[in-house]
């Protein structure tokens, strides 16, 4: 039955053994989860609980191991690796390009997967790359140089290279924190509308937990390499489990309306 | 929203533009020059006209002769040599071949260090600095020396020795990633110890007139250039510029970064393998024809950079200029200088290339950061 595609889709992590070193203990241990596809899910935790490295290994950049990810019904490992890259994108934190590149031709990088080496560019190609375009909002910069973007635009357009890649399911590591809030709201929106408007699978790795609350369907929690906790907002957000996870003690306000949902950090958790 | 593009997209073509016609232009004049003048001297006007001698444009069995030898047209029952001016004689035999040569030469070297530099990732990566020179060139000590019999397989053993001497480099360097300065001071001791293996195989050589070869070859000559090394290079650089544009795309996605890179579904370390085998092949064979000319494969993909930008499908047609216009100069500058003595091509452009380094060292402060 695992050979089925469309039948079975999403994004599993089955009992997922991760490490960088073989000297140090896995950075995961042993975990499961299941990304449901058409929604958002956001991976939180506290620095060093593996949230990041979950995420990479979800999109075969970090060989597990043991266990395994199964991406629509296959195993990720015996994926090639262009037919894996046309489905499913990862976004990191820090990016390099070189400076002279402009927002299009970054753009048209993220048709790599779906061209050959002597292929030249379909219309399809294009397509995508105008979509990815004006879905991001960088129609009037495109032919300007990355270096002369803000921090915002940059991340902005290496959403867009990713979304040119057309996949069904977008990673993203961190997309918001190094950007003020305008930007932030910039980005988030924007995952917000792939997800909405074009169907888009999102799994991403958040530090802000207000922004986890207000644009993620579900949340998984993690503490020093497991999973403590999973489901939609309003149930993982607790005073509980907010204190085992980040070690803080929170106000959870609920009284914003319906997307208004606060975690107010109040002080360090005193050691059990 | 198209209205934009024209302007950004002349800019562009127009510095390549420029860039190709001024290359032309010097590759031009250095050709004249290296044509006319010499031993036999003869005006610009005469190297002109034995350059377009209609007593070997016109007849095909004649070019061919030149570019295949004598050899392989004796064995081919090609058509008797016709009767022709010693000029011309002495432009097609002696001079042509040698700017022949140097402009592959430049070619290769350029293809190379601009190969290598978006490979490792690293703005100081060339072949000499990477000491795959170093390598190639001890390899071919090693056969003209010891193994003189081999000598038709000298640029195959200079590929051997330059992947050899790339791979240690990669050795010493590495550790958990390798940093532009790693992999120059990786390429500085392999470039050392490979430096000293060629002076103690001079020790070895039984015939002065190997010797004397062999230490032109250590710094770079391209004295008594002919067909030959026309023939022994020709083929490579064919293949390094069909592969090197072909592969222009992959080189700009390696360009953003490993993990990106593989997120687009490169197969980033086959990819990696197989341009440094083309960094590689074209450094070895401008060895086998040149010896250890240096820097080249340095400068001209940063000026030619600086120019058209660094998408790779820019800069290496730049560099198909640009790379015979600096190796063409340079060989008229170092054989017509000092007249009649003639000076190695490679201490000019080491001479360039220490000043070129300085000037980058000053232009960009980050470079030499960890």
């Amino acid at each position: 039955m695992s050979e089925l595609t469309p039948q079975n889709p999403g994004l599993d992590g089955e009992r997922l053994e991760l490490r960088y070193d073989e000297r140090y203990p896995p950075v995961i241990d042993g975990q499961s989860l299941q990304i449901l596809p058409g929604k958002i899910t956001a991976l939180i935790g506290a620095n060093g609980s593996g949230k990041s490295t979950l995420l990479k290994a979800l999109a075969r950049q970090l060989q597990p191991e043991s266990g395994r990810v199964i991406l629509d019904g296959h195993d990720i490992a015996t994926l090639a690796p262009r037919r894996l890259a046309q489905k499913l994108g990862i976004l990191f934190q820090e990016h390099i390009a070189p400076g002279d590149l402009t927002v299009e031709e970054l753009i048209y990088h993220g048709r790599y997967p779906h061209r050959g080496l002597f292929e030249s560019l379909t219309p399809e190609d294009h397509a995508a790359v105008e979509d990815a375009l004006r879905m991001s909002g960088l129609e009037a910069i495109r032919h300007r140089p990355m270096n002369q973007l803000s921090g915002g635009q940059r991340q902005l357009a290496w959403i867009a290279m990713a979304l040119a890649q057309s996949p069904a399911y977008l990673l993203l590591d961190e997309p918001t924190t190094f950007l003020d809030p305008a930007h932030q709201f910039d980005v988030m929106d924007l995952i917000l509308r792939l997800n909405r408007e074009r169907g888009k699978t999102i799994v991403l790795v958040v530090h802000d937990l207000n922004l986890a609350a207000r644009y993620a369907d579900y949340l998984f929690a993690l503490h020093s390499g497991r999973i403590v906790a999973f489901g939609p907002p309003a149930r993982v957000l607790t005073v509980d489990i907010l204190r085992e996870v980040f070690e803080v003690e929170t106000e959870i306000v609920r009284d914003h309306g319906e997307r208004g949902f606060f975690c107010i950090p109040i002080s360090r958790a005193r050691p059990k | 929203m198209t209205n934009v593009k024209p302007i950004v997209l002349r800019k562009g073509r127009g510095s390549m533009r420029l860039l190709i016609a001024a290359s032309l232009t010097i590759v031009l004049i250095a050709a004249i020059a290296q044509t006319a003048a010499g031993s036999y001297n003869m005006s610009w006007r005469e190297a002109w006209n034995a350059l377009t001698d209609a007593g070997v444009w016109r007849h095909p069995a004649v070019l061919l002769r030149f570019l295949l030898g004598e050899a392989f047209a004796r064995a081919h029952g090609f058509a008797e040599m016709q009767p022709l001016d010693t000029t011309t004689l002495i432009v097609w035999n002696v001079r042509l071949p040698r700017v022949l040569t140097a402009l592959m030469v430049g070619i290769n070297l350029a293809f190379s260090g601009s190969i290598f530099q978006a490979v490792t990732r690293n703005e100081l990566a060339s072949p000499y600095l990477l000491g795959v020179s170093s390598g190639a060139g001890l390899a071919i000590l090693v056969v003209l020396v010891l193994y003189p019999a081999l000598g038709p397989l000298i640029p195959l053993a200079a590929m051997a020795g330059g992947t050899l001497a790339f791979l240690i480099v990669y050795a010493i360097a590495w550790n958990r990633g390798t940093s532009p300065v790693r992999l120059v001071l990786g390429g500085v001791i392999v470039g050392a110890i490979a430096g000293s293996l060629q002076t103690g195989i001079f020790f070895l050589a039984r015939d002065i007139s190997v010797m004397q070869n062999a230490l032109a070859w250590t710094v770079g000559s391209l004295t008594g250039a002919d067909w030959r090394q026309v023939r022994m290079i020709l083929p490579w650089t064919i293949i390094t510029v069909v592969l090197g544009l072909s592969a222009s795309r992959n080189l700009d996605v390696l360009l953003l970064g490993e993990a990106n890179a593989r997120a687009l579904g490169m197969a980033v370390e086959r990819n990696r393998f197989l341009l440094a085998a083309v960094a590689i092949m074209a450094a070895g064979s401008s060895v086998a024809v040149a010896g250890l000319v240096g820097f080249v494969g340095l400068i001209v993909p940063h000026v030619v950079r600086s120019l058209v930008g660094s998408a790779h499908r820019r800069l290496l047609v730049g560099c198909l200029f640009a790379g015979p216009a600096l190796m063409t100069s340079a060989d008229a500058f170092a054989r017509l200088i000092a007249s009649p003595v003639q000076i190695p091509v490679g201490i000019v452009t080491g001479l360039l290339g220490g000043v070129f380094f300085l000037y980058l060292m000053r232009q960009r402060r980050e470079i030499g950061k960890p």
